[in-house]
């Protein structure tokens, strides 16, 4: 491509169109510039309106706000912990389903599909039910398995109802992952397991010096991926809490989509959800990175 | 070659259908029902077809649930595509939407209808933005004390006797709490809702004591009024432990429900709560009963209700005020009431006038109607009720004292009234 002349240039764009797998792409690239690029490019420029033209005044307000700070943190918890549980739960879970075992498919259906395939509004309302603390079915389990004396207010207390959303979260969101690493773990060469047993090592050993690394790539692509889906995931929380009790639960998805719907506060959400928008960027720029390195590979 | 013929055809008169349909659109009203009155598909039905009749315009009418009503309007007006005609929630919805400009105000047309002086009088300021008056109010309600009187005989007091004061409130809560069998006396509303707003309100009110000051430009709850009612409403579940233990988590609608299961004995609820409360349990039916919220210097109550509005962009601005004119008026206002009983009409005549409202229960609401305050009709108002419910959710999580609280959100409301 380089020294870039104008023949460059026009053989570079020819070669490109002439390529099939570019033509089969432009359809796609136009729904994605116009469903994507064109609200994105929206928003980014209501987050700068104010009443007096163009300013950056939302974003000094956004970050003048205690409350932006508390909700930044509780973001944080949110998706580190979300994001942890469901990576060692869903990795467990795969390392368990991949072993021989009759009616794997059976297992696999159930425990990978059910709670995935349950719309989030039909799991949020479920869970909340659940914690009830007059009649939830999670406080009578706890008290019959003798882990709890009395009946706890789930959803009523600021620490109890950020575990709770977590909770309901992990359970909704850990198939995925699951079956990411299902199908991480069956890309391993059987022949390696074989090898090391001959060579006499131990469980442990095989896990983590030959399907560690081996799924290593998966894993990072799937950590990036559930960190995305949650900071954007909003019905959960929304509807189990709506954000309570205390603002103990809310977080920029929540809280943005208060600043608009219910504030009417449009300029200043818009400023909310770009900064979200840079956040995420922010992984989505790594993981791509990384997506190009392994290409190169 | 004939079925390429046959192909052309079709495709004509495809195209010829869809002319027709574009050429039809013009004097079609598009019309927009949201609110707890979409349920009775057939009354609306009935009610829109009489009126395509009448005045032979074609009618799209949607009636459209709760739950999405108020994001599809939102998203809607945003959009720049309104329905001519739509219900917004009057003393919420109606300025805040007339401040962005999406409503055309009614004046005009309101000074030559007859129906006017029937609307009763504590409505209008709900629909009123800078002076202009911008909805039409179709239904209204107010809120009560919703109380279970099986629970009540079960605790040996007399279900046809509710507390009147504080003091018989917090007396009654706590014979009718029996936290063993997770039974309790009152269900304080604590969730991020505009419920727990109301119910602080209703309290304060109740305490004599006012939310905004009257040019709605400033608090006028921290004093000592709105003290005692913040304190009264919290230690009913912080002190006195009367609500349950997720009560920062319960609606006053979550309380209804455990009232059909005999697990909450008071709550507020209103004329809508009687068909829900049946739908959660049948067998409630006759057991349950309202009565004017108890109060410690003056009867309390906060009315609610939707209005009928017209969009600023409508293009059949005439054709949408004789929608609205239309099924406000006296007779489609009685055969709704001969059909389903409730909810309460906006117009004085069909409220003494019909039959079905010498129920006791109605009674109760009718007496209690002329007590009831509006809620700040400003397009503030969202925010305003957001620091109301974080106030009174800071004191029932035990994270700030009453003081500190009423302190915070003082200087809260405050802010945001004064940007």
């Amino acid at each position: 491509m380089w020294p870039l002349s104008e023949s460059n240039v026009a053989s570079y764009f020819k070669s490109l169109i002439q390529k099939p797998a570019f033509l089969f792409i432009i359809p796609y690239f136009l729904v994605l510039l116009l469903l994507i690029a064109y609200p994105l490019y929206t928003n980014f420029y209501q987050s700068f309106q104010t009443e007096s033209g163009l300013s950056l005044e939302n974003y000094k307000n956004l970050f003048k706000n205690p409350l932006f700070f508390k909700i930044l943190g509780n973001t944080g918890i949110w998706v580190a912990a979300s994001v942890g549980l469901q990576f060692v739960i869903g990795l467990g879970l795969a390392l368990l389903l991949n072993q021989p075992l009759k009616g794997r498919a059976i297992f696999r259906g159930i425990i990978l599909v059910l709670p995935w395939a349950t719309p989030d509004i039909v799991a949020a309302v479920a869970w909340k039910w659940m914690y009830n603390d007059m009649y939830g079915v999670f406080n009578d389990i706890l008290v019959r398995l003798g882990l709890i004396n009395t009946y706890l207010p789930w959803l009523g207390q600021p620490n109890l109802a950020k575990l709770a959303v977590i909770i309901a979260n992990v359970w909704k969101g850990f198939p995925i992952s699951a079956m990411l690493y299902l199908a991480a773990l069956q890309t391993v060469p059987k022949d390696l397991y074989e090898a090391g047993s001959i060579d006499g090592v131990s469980t442990w050993q095989k896990f983590r010096f030959i399907t560690l690394p081996l799924i290593s790539p998966f894993i990072l692509t799937t950590v990036m991926l559930t960190v995305m889906w949650t900071i954007n995931y909003f019905p959960l929380i929304f509807t189990m809490t709506g954000g309570g009790p205390a603002n103990a639960t809310d977080t920029l998805v929540t809280f943005a989509y208060r600043k608009a719907f219910r504030f009417m506060d449009f300029s200043g959400s818009a400023a909310l959800s770009t900064f979200t928008f840079l956040v995420i960027l922010v992984f989505a720029v790594v993981y791509t990175r990384y997506l190009l390195r392994e290409e190169e590979k | 070659m004939y079925r390429k013929s046959l192909i052309t055809i079709l495709m004509t008169v495809c195209f010829l259908f869809g002319l027709i349909s574009v050429g039809g659109a013009q004097e079609k009203l598009v019309v927009w029902i949201g609110g707890h009155v979409v349920e009775q598909e057939e009354t609306w039905a009935k009610i829109v077809e009489d009126f395509e009749k009448q005045s032979g315009v074609d009618v799209e009418y949607r009636l459209i649930g709760f739950e999405v009503y108020y994001d599809s309007l939102v998203t809607a007006y945003e959009a720049g595509e309104p329905p001519d005609v739509c219900f917004a929630d009057l003393g919420g919805w109606v300025p805040t939407f007339a401040s962005q400009g999406w409503l055309e105000p009614l004046d005009d047309w309101l000074a030559s209808w007859e129906g006017v002086d029937q609307i009763w009088e504590n409505l209008w300021p709900t629909v009123t933005y800078e002076g202009k008056k911008y909805g039409l109010p179709w239904y209204t309600d107010c809120r009560l004390l919703l109380y279970n009187k099986i629970m009540f005989k079960e605790a040996g007091l007399d279900p046809d006797d509710p507390p009147q004061s504080w003091d018989e409130l917090l007396e009654y809560a706590k014979l009718l709490t029996d936290a063993s069998q997770m039974k309790y006396g009152y269900g304080v509303s604590g969730a991020m809702s505009e419920t727990t707003t109301l119910g602080y309100m209703i309290f304060l009110f109740g305490a004599g004591g006012e939310l905004l000051t009257s040019d709605y430009r400033q608090a006028a709850f921290n004093t000592s009024e709105g003290l005692e009612a913040l304190k009264f409403y919290t230690d009913l579940y912080t002190k006195h432990q009367v609500s349950p233990p997720g009560t920062p988590g319960y609606t006053e609608d979550d309380y209804r429900t455990m009232m059909a299961q005999n697990r909450i004995a008071m709550a507020i609820g209103g004329p809508w709560s009687f068909p829900l409360i049946e739908l959660a349990n049948p067998e409630i039916k006759g057991n349950y009963m309202v009565a004017t919220h108890p109060y410690l210097r003056e009867p309390a109550s906060v009315l609610g209700g939707w209005a009928s509005v017209i969009s600023a962009t409508s293009q059949n601005k005439e054709i949408a005020w004789e929608f609205i004119k239309y099924i406000t008026s006296y007779d489609v206002w009685v055969y709704w009431i001969e059909q389903h009983g409730g909810p309460m009409p906006t117009r004085i005549d069909v409220c003494s006038d019909v039959p079905q409202f010498q129920d006791p229960k109605w009674k109760v609401i009718l007496d209690t109607f002329p007590y009831a305050k509006v809620r700040p009709p400003i397009p503030e108002w969202p925010e305003v009720s957001h620091a109301i419910q974080s106030m009174v959710q800071r004191v029932l999580t035990g994270e700030m004292t009453s003081e500190e609280a009423i302190e915070w959100a003082d200087n809260e409301v405050n802010a945001i009234l004064g940007k």
